[in-house]
């Protein structure tokens, strides 16, 4: 939508002075700074949670995302400590970058084991673009994209994360799968 | 002879110690944090020792530090012997003002009288004007040895901005100096314990133009043409790096201190509180003793005048952070078509009056 700027204003005679113009304008400015300062004295005094100024200190405070955020995709660790995934190779199939890498085992006859289980899973978060779609095709609520996206390394072998790295207790993950659930269950594949 | 010799030191000591000790540094710290505050944000604060950054006030020690070890860089084709000298010139001048301006009274310590200025000129507004005109020469030299264009441009600019400014403020002046009737600097201060004698009440529209002139003297936005960083690079000092640039940087910090300075004695009673008269505290602290009441008179003399300063350099401070920048043809316009003939008006209805009163 074009809109003109009409570039021949006409000033009142109380703007073409200037003087009154530049003291509504330094009043701005320094209503500004006064609010801001003494907005500081109730936060470190500790009676505040939050100052006035709404830039957050970044190493030292965090923003917290918000759950429809995606970060760096992790996999889930059910309660018994076993992760959920069971190397069926969606999500590598699923990822449109490649970033995935999936080394399955198989259950041997033992007693007490679970069917198929990731023996190897590699994420490399060089390579990773950070889409979602490894989630969304994952059957059993297994990989999760979390609120991490503090992943720059010095050195990109480093950015190749693998299982150990990857496995986190599902209880962080909560929002998160209560939201996939809710996201997904709408759409009728 | 060697007492007042030992004085004289002890107030040179104190004048350099507040400007280039205390003032200038912490002006670089309070210009970033003013102007974040001033903008929302929060401004410097990642310089540390041992985990404390005492709201950002290590990066005076960090900024010392950087410009300490930087490279002193002199470009090719530049005439190196204007290229070292023009930083001195622009610095020296800013500190020698300070040789005239009183910050306070005359106090009787142990028997002896202590006149809290270091040279009491019969002339010291005029040497004020002198010598904070020769900084000029600093800033253009500065431009021409520099063998950059962007730099002769600011030279440039520079000095026409200032011969333009320079008449406004002298021609200020002539207002100020027709109602006090004296040049120097410790009188007009004298004058002004009565508060009704304040320059702001004799001279309000001399202390708006005196304002407006100073500033565009201390090139400072919004008369910041001869710097201009996004039209001029830096300006005048664009080949500058290291200690060099670390002394015109200091040089405009000394500079608002000397224009608060300034405008303080003419225009908002020196050292003096309003209604209170330097007999009411020699009165009222009378069970100290003569010299302890002298003592506490000077204190608080020497606390006021500094508070007025700093009230005026924040002043400038806002103006600098609140206005945008002046086109170069509204610089000059507004030097010769407005401030101009503003102040020749002044003086003309200062001088009615004066007649009228008589």
């Amino acid at each position: 939508m074009a809109y003109t700027v009409n570039r021949n204003v006409k000033l009142t005679f109380w703007e073409r002075i200037y003087l009154p113009e530049i003291i509504r304008g330094m009043y701005i400015t320094s209503r500004h700074f006064f609010i801001n300062l003494f907005g500081f004295v109730p936060y470190f005094l500790g009676q505040k949670k939050e100052r006035e100024i709404f830039t957050v200190y970044y190493p030292e405070e965090m923003v917290k995302y918000p759950v429809a955020y995606r970060g760096r995709p992790v996999l889930a660790l059910n309660e018994n400590n076993i992760p959920n995934c069971v190397a069926c190779g969606l999500c590598e199939a699923a990822c449109p970058a490649y970033c995935i890498d999936i080394d399955p085992a198989e259950n041997t006859g033992k007693q007490n084991e679970v069917e198929r289980w990731p023996k190897e899973f590699t994420i490399d978060y060089a390579v990773c673009i950070f889409c979602g779609n490894c989630e969304e095709a994952c059957p059993e609520e297994a990989i999760f994209m979390s609120d991490d996206c503090e992943i720059s390394m010095l050195d990109r072998s480093k950015m190749k994360y693998n299982l150990e790295q990857l496995l986190v207790p599902i209880d962080q993950l909560k929002d998160r799968v209560e939201f996939t659930r809710k996201m997904y269950a709408k759409w009728n594949y | 002879m060697f007492v007042d010799f030992l004085i004289t030191l002890v107030k040179i000591l104190f004048i350099l110690g507040v400007t280039v000790g205390f003032f200038a540094p912490v002006l670089t710290w309070v210009e970033r944090k003013q102007s974040a505050i001033m903008q929302d944000r929060i401004g410097a604060n990642r310089a540390d020792i041992l985990g404390f950054t005492a709201f950002g006030l290590f990066h005076i020690i960090a900024d010392a530090l950087k410009m300490f070890t930087k490279e002193d860089f002199i470009p090719r084709g530049a005439n190196k012997v204007l290229h070292t000298l023009s930083p001195i010139v622009a610095l020296i001048p800013a500190l020698i003002t300070f040789a005239v301006i009183p910050f306070g009274g005359i106090y009787t310590l142990f028997g002896k009288e202590v006149n809290l200025v270091i040279s009491d000129l019969d002339v010291g507004l005029l040497f004020i004007f002198a010598v904070a005109s020769i900084a000029t020469y600093g800033y253009v030299i500065a431009g021409w040895s520099s063998n950059n264009n962007w730099s002769l441009l600011g030279s440039i600019r520079v000095a026409a901005q200032m011969i333009s400014y320079e008449v406004t403020m002298g021609l200020t002046i002539i207002g100020v100096l027709m109602v006090y009737g004296t040049m120097r600097l410790t009188e007009i201060g004298a004058i002004q314990e009565d508060f009704w004698m304040w320059g702001i009440f004799l001279q309000p529209l001399g202390f708006f133009l005196f304002f407006a002139a100073s500033i565009a003297e201390n090139k400072r936005i919004p008369f910041d043409a001869p710097e201009a960083e996004s039209e001029l690079v830096a300006g005048y000092f664009t080949e500058y790096s290291g200690l060099k640039f670390g002394m015109f940087f200091m040089a405009e910090f000394v500079e608002m201190v000397t224009i608060g300075a300034i405008v303080t004695l003419l225009f908002f009673g020196g050292w003096h509180l309003p209604f209170v008269t330097m007999d009411g505290i020699l009165s009222m602290f009378d069970f100290l003793g003569e010299t302890g009441s002298n003592i506490v008179a000077l204190l608080i003399h020497v606390g006021v005048f500094f508070a007025k300063v700093s009230f005026f350099i924040f002043f400038q401070m806002i103006v600098r952070w609140t206005l945008p920048r002046f086109r170069y043809d509204q610089i000059m316009k507004l030097g010769w078509k407005i401030l101009l003939p503003l102040s020749l008006a002044n003086i003309l209805i200062t001088g009615a009056v004066i007649l009228a009163l008589e």
